[in-house]
Formats: C-alpha cells, sequence, structure tokens
C-alpha cells in the first residue's frame, strides 16, 4: 500500500482518537461515576442508570424525546417528500417555490427560536390570526402553557426541517431514470401507482440517508428547545438532550449527565443500525 | 440564570446570550485546559464577567488607570451565561486565570470548601470600614476571608409615580395596605402587578426571597437554602399561602414574556408594580427615568428583622495564582472608595460601591436605595446567590408551577424537597 493512502487512513484516524474517540469514551467512563467538575470522580456503578427509574423528570423527557421523533421525524419526511414531489417538476417559478422552502435551513436555529417567539408572544401573530378568524377562545401563552409548549417548539423546528429533507429527496428524484416513468406510462400505470410502484422503490438509497438524518436530528435537538422555552415551563418540553445540559451545566451533575448521553447514544444506535441491517438484508 | 445586572441591564442583549449559551455544550466537554494566563510576564489575568457594554467599558477604565499605577491586569471578558457554567472549569484547570469577578456569600463559599480560592484575609486589614453584613459574606466556613466586594445593587417593587397619582394610590408599606393598593389598581383595569416569567422563570425567584424573609426571617432563609431546612416544611408553604393572596393580582400575560419585556410593559402603564432589581431603572428611557421610584417590599409580620436583597459583586482569586502578592495588591486597590467609584461612575447608573466612603451617583432613587440597604438587620443576595446555580433550577420549576397551579402546591414542594435533596447529595 502506498504511504500515501496510509497517511489518508491514520492522520484523520489519530485526530478522530484525539477529539472523538477518546471523549466518548471517557464520557462512558463518567456515566458509572459521580462527578462535581471540580472534585475527583467517583465509581458508583450504575447507580446513574438506576437512579433515572425513580426521576419523573428523566420520563417526561424520555417521553418527549419519543413525541419529538415521531411527529418531527414523521412529519418532516411526509412534509419533505411531498413538497419534493410537488416541486420537482421544472415550471416557470419553481425555483421561488423551492428557495422559499429552503430558507428557514438558511437561518440559525436560535434565529428561528427568536422569529417564532415573536409569533408566540401574547397579541402576537399567531393570537391575532386565530383572533381574525374566530378561534379567539383557543388562544393560550403558548409557550408557558405545559400542554402546549412541547407542541409550540416542534413547529418551527419542523418549519426548517421540511426544507432540508426536501433538498434530499429533490436530490433523489432527479437520480430516478425517466425510462422507468416511461414504461410505467405505456403499461398503463396511473400517477398515484407510478408514484407508488417507481418512485418510491428507487428512492430506497435517499431514504437510509433521510432516515439517519432525521434520528440523529431528532434525538440531538437542543438548540431550538433551549433558546424557546430551555425545557420548561416546569420540565414540560424538556427533551433528553436538554435535561443532559442542564443537569451537566446547571446542576453540576456530571456523572448523571453522561449517563442520559449515553442513554441518547444508544437510542440512536438502536434506531439506525436497526434500519441498516434490515437494508443489508434485503440487498443480500 | 440570575443575578448579575449587568447584563440584564442591556435589553435584547439577554437573547442573544441565550443563543451563545446555546453553543457551550459542543466545546464545554472537550478542553478543560485553561483559558491561558500569561504566566511568563508576571501579568495578572482578571477573568471577567462583565460583558454588556457598560460594564465592560467601566472595567476597562478601572483597569487602564490601575495599570498607569505600575500594574499590569489583562482583562479576559466572557459573555456572563457562558462564564457561569465555565467558572468550574477556569477554577480547576492546571493554567487558571489569576482573578475572576463573581458573588459573594454561598456562591464563593463552596469554592473556598474545594480549596480553590485565594485566601484574601490580608486585604481585608485594609477594609476595617466595610459593614459586618459584608464581612460575613466574604467569609468562607474555615473563617478565611475569600471575596473582596467591589458594588451591590437593591430589590424593591417598582413603579411610576405618575401612574400611582393618576390612580389615586400610594405606595404601601404594610401587606394589608398592599392588597388595598392591588385591588384599587385592579378595579382601573390594570394588572396589578407585573412580572415576566417567559424565558426568565428566575424572576419568580424574588417573590419567594421577600415573603420567605419576611414570613420566616433571613437566618431561616439561609439555612433553607443551604439544605438545612426543608422545602416541604410548613413554614415553606405558609410563604405558598401568603402568595397565594396576591397571585390573582399578577398580569396573566406575565409568564409568556421575558423580564425585559414585562420592564416594558410597566415603563408603558400596563401593569401596575414590579418587584425586580434596580437596573430596571437604567433600562428607562430618559423621560421616563425620574418618573420611576420604588417601595420596600411590604412588611408583613413586624415581629421578624427587617431584611432586605442586595446581591453584591466583587473579586475573588484563584488559590493557584502564579503571583498572590500581586494578586493581593490589585485587591487592595479595588476595595478603595477611589477605585470603586471610577467603576460606579463609568458603569450603569444604579449600582452602589461596597465600600461605605464610596460615593454613588446623586440621584435620589440611589439616595433612597441606599439608605434602605443599610437601615436593613440583615442582608440576603437571592435565590441563586445564597444557594447555588445548581438550586436555582429547582426553585424555577416548582415556582413557575406554584404560579400556574397554586391548588398543587402541597405536591410541588414535595417535588421540591426531592429536587433539592439530589443538588445537596451531588
Amino acid at each position: 500500500m502506498s504511504p500515501l493512502i496510509l497517511a489518508f487512513v491514520f492522520i484523520p484516524f489519530a485526530i478522530e482518537a484525539v477529539w472523538v474517540f477518546w471523549p466518548a469514551l471517557q464520557g462512558f467512563w463518567l456515566s458509572l461515576t459521580d462527578w462535581d467538575g471540580l472534585s475527583a470522580p467517583t465509581f458508583v456503578g450504575l447507580g446513574n442508570f438506576h437512579d433515572m427509574f425513580s426521576d419523573p423528570i428523566f420520563k417526561t423527557a424520555l417521553k418527549n424525546t419519543a413525541i419529538w421523533l415521531v411527529l418531527f421525524g414523521g412529519l418532516s419526511v411526509i412534509g419533505g417528500f411531498g413538497m419534493a414531489l410537488l416541486l420537482q417538476k421544472e415550471r416557470r417559478g419553481v425555483g421561488i417555490y423551492r428557495a422559499a422552502l429552503f430558507t428557514p435551513v438558511v437561518f440559525s436555529l436560535v434565529v428561528t427560536a427568536l422569529i417564532w417567539r415573536v409569533f408566540y408572544q401574547p397579541d402576537g401573530l399567531v393570537d391575532s390570526v386565530l383572533r381574525g378568524v374566530g378561534l379567539g377562545d383557543f388562544i393560550r401563552p403558548w409557550l408557558a402553557d405545559p400542554d402546549t409548549a412541547l407542541y409550540a417548539v416542534i413547529l418551527p423546528a419542523l418549519w426548517r426541517q421540511i426544507g432540508y429533507v426536501m433538498v434530499l429527496y429533490l436530490a433523489g428524484l432527479k437520480a430516478v431514470d425517466p425510462a422507468l416513468y416511461e414504461a410505467a406510462r405505456v403499461d398503463g400505470a396511473s400517477a398515484w401507482q407510478r408514484t407508488l410502484y417507481v418512485t418510491i422503490p428507487q428512492l430506497k438509497g435517499v431514504n437510509s440517508v433521510v432516515l439517519s438524518v432525521i434520528v440523529i436530528d431528532s434525538l440531538r435537538s437542543f438548540d431550538i428547545v433551549w433558546s424557546m422555552t430551555r425545557g420548561g415551563p416546569y420540565h414540560s418540553s424538556e427533551l433528553l438532550s436538554t435535561y443532559m445540559y442542564s443537569t451537566a451545566f446547571q446542576s453540576t451533575q456530571l456523572g448523571y449527565a453522561s449517563a442520559i448521553a449515553v442513554v441518547i447514544f444508544i437510542l440512536a444506535l438502536a434506531v439506525i443500525l436497526g434500519y441498516l441491517i434490515r437494508a443489508f438484508r434485503e440487498e443480500t | 440564570m440570575t443575578g448579575l445586572a449587568a447584563d440584564r441591564r442591556t435589553f435584547l442583549k439577554g437573547l442573544g446570550v441565550l443563543g451563545a449559551a446555546a453553543l457551550v455544550p459542543g466545546c464545554a466537554t472537550s478542553t478543560p485546559s485553561g483559558s491561558g494566563a500569561s504566566a511568563a510576564t508576571g501579568e495578572l489575568a482578571l477573568q471577567s464577567s462583565l460583558s454588556s457594554e457598560q460594564t465592560k467599558a467601566a472595567l476597562a477604565k478601572m483597569i487602564d488607570a490601575y495599570n498607569k499605577t505600575g500594574g499590569k491586569v489583562k482583562v479576559n471578558t466572557v459573555a456572563v451565561e457562558i462564564y457561569r457554567t465555565q467558572l468550574p472549569t477556569y477554577l480547576a484547570s492546571a493554567n487558571p486565570p489569576d482573578v475572576y469577578t463573581w458573588y459573594a456569600g454561598s456562591v464563593a463559599n463552596s469554592y473556598a470548601k474545594k480549596d480553590l480560592l485565594l485566601d484574601v484575609s490580608s486585604v481585608w486589614d485594609t477594609m476595617k470600614n466595610y459593614p459586618q453584613a459584608m464581612q460575613n459574606l466574604s467569609t468562607s466556613d474555615s473563617g478565611q476571608k475569600i471575596f473582596v466586594p467591589t458594588n451591590y445593587y437593591w430589590w424593591g417593587v417598582y413603579y411610576r409615580k405618575s401612574n400611582f397619582a393618576k390612580w389615586g394610590v400610594k405606595p404601601p408599606t404594610t401587606w394589608a395596605e398592599f392588597l388595598q393598593v392591588c385591588e384599587t389598581i385592579q378595579s382601573k383595569g390594570i394588572p396589578p402587578i407585573g412580572i415576566g416569567t417567559g424565558g426568565t422563570p428566575w424572576v419568580a425567584s424574588a417573590w419567594f426571597d421577600y415573603l420567605n424573609i419576611r414570613i420566616n426571617g433571613a437566618p431561616f432563609h439561609r439555612r433553607l437554602l443551604a439544605g438545612e431546612e426543608r422545602f416541604d416544611d410548613p413554614k415553606v408553604k405558609a410563604v405558598f399561602s401568603k402568595w397565594q393572596e396576591v397571585l390573582p393580582y399578577f398580569d396573566p400575560k406575565g409568564k409568556s414574556i421575558p423580564f425585559q419585556e414585562a420592564t416594558s410593559v410597566l415603563l408603558a402603564g400596563r401593569s401596575g408594580m414590579f418587584l425586580i432589581g434596580a437596573f430596571v431603572a437604567d433600562s428607562a428611557p430618559k423621560d421616563a427615568a425620574d418618573d420611576i421610584d420604588f417601595f420596600q417590599f411590604p412588611i408583613i409580620d413586624p415581629e421578624v428583622p427587617v431584611a432586605e436583597e442586595a446581591p453584591i459583586d466583587g473579586y475573588f482569586a484563584s488559590k493557584r495564582a502564579k503571583d498572590p502578592e500581586a494578586v493581593k495588591k490589585f485587591l487592595t486597590w479595588v476595595a478603595t472608595a477611589e477605585a470603586q467609584e471610577l467603576y460606579v461612575r463609568n458603569s450603569t447608573g444604579t449600582v452602589i460601591p461596597a465600600n461605605p466612603d464610596g460615593k454613588s451617583a446623586d440621584t435620589p432613587l440611589v439616595r433612597k436605595g441606599k439608605a434602605m440597604v443599610e437601615s436593613a438587620k440583615e442582608l440576603t443576595q437571592f435565590f441563586n446567590r445564597d444557594s447555588s446555580d445548581a438550586l436555582q433550577p429547582t426553585a424555577d420549576a416548582a415556582l413557575i408551577k406554584f404560579m400556574d397551579k397554586p391548588d398543587q402546591v402541597d405536591q410541588i414542594l414535595k417535588d421540591w424537597q426531592a429536587a433539592a435533596g439530589k443538588v445537596f447529595k451531588a
């Protein structure tokens, strides 16, 4: 093997080892300890994981993360795919629509959060629109009501993610061989059948990318929640990621926070591995 | 979170800080190395959380003046919300900065307990004129002086004089009068008590602090916040029963807006009164500035010695400072009236020098605030400063939930005790 190839393999590996693998391993070790960040960590075995079972905030965070994964993940796939189908044909002005849908992706999530905070504020845009259409009774303190806070945060996250997923699918759709549609049309397939039996099977490759992106994005969603509600009011919009952050850097229980991080890691790995193994099986 | 007024003073800036805080987790886990001080040059590294424009400029002027006298101090400013989460890392790092801006009381003491702070008792030999309350708040459990206070501000119930005149109410002094004022303002169609807990839930702690020090007294409050009393104690429940009497007078929109906006609401006359720190006056436009006044939080039980909330800012130093003598020389200087006046004059208008000989801004508001703090029998600072930043989120959850669902108070206090217990155990 040429030394150049070796260099290409080992230099990134060495860098990764220092900046990614080593801290990750340390995280696993810390999850088995009690550590305040100042004194030496004390080993507590699986104590942190045991504590999770009796921690009501952890349970809320886990439940909210599941809701987030399903709603944020599911709706962004459906929405992104739908938009891509609608906007895949080149016609006049389609570029404007694509650009409009993609614009939110360009904003930092913190900026997105600021914009939506203004929408949600008392007598803000959301309230005025509801009042305008005669639904004034539904008005609530959106981000301050424990029943609505989580959903009020999912919406701006979706607003952004749909544009992103749309672009991934648009790229995938471009790669589908037009001859397949031609053949399907000759065989008398309707538009609906063409989508179901040609487009979707052809997008298998893109799907696995989208799935990984969605799962990872859901589990690491942090900035938008933190800047809109900080997991509040009273933990009602807490996700595992925000709870990890507040236990680590506000309560300085770094051992427990590392244990939460391990849970997040295992969840992400389980979902993605599960999908990849199935995908590989189908191929072989 | 709570406390340091400096950055709260600049409106909207806080929102930027939220954003910045969101970027922290990535870097916080990876690099425990210190934020590098220059060991070789003999320069003192001063880590500063005074990141708002005014306070930063005021500190720069003060340091310039010190460096002209032959000192060598280099300031490194960090946004306060990041500073808050990174301070333990700074102190524990291999090559820690020498001097830090931060808070007196239990926050400083918690670092002293871990043996991270320099003993500055010799500096206090030059500070004999400082009041006893400040001495106590600068002393660690082991009896060493570990903190040098430089300035403080005060809390009170703020209102606009013109609006009070319009509504025909006078600043109340007792709880009964306070309820009466609330009733009158409400009858004019204005929410009597403004608040802003949306995104800034910590402001609710001011109500808990004041009700507790008025009903149970400052010593009980301190013990409670130190984990020596329980949050599910009937004495704590009494605080919430009192609070419930005024809950109907709170602005229902208060939970959706941050405290900065609640300030605008007060200034615009859309709420009657606002329990907040003196920094509220800094944010007022010129024409409103003379119209803003405050009254002392009403007395509930005349038997309880009067305590006031006066958060004290100042400096402590790392135990492993490279040149402890230079550190002490610098701290001796910042304790002088001259240095503090220099800072206060260039900073926001409502901070008061800690040195009793230092002159504060000569406005009726500041004179009144200073007189109130000086006449108080006891001083507390604020929830997080009297306990820890780790305990603050437990208070936020409990208090916001109480304001939302006051009928669940028993369960809330039980949950609070459980959450606080974990923090004290950690």
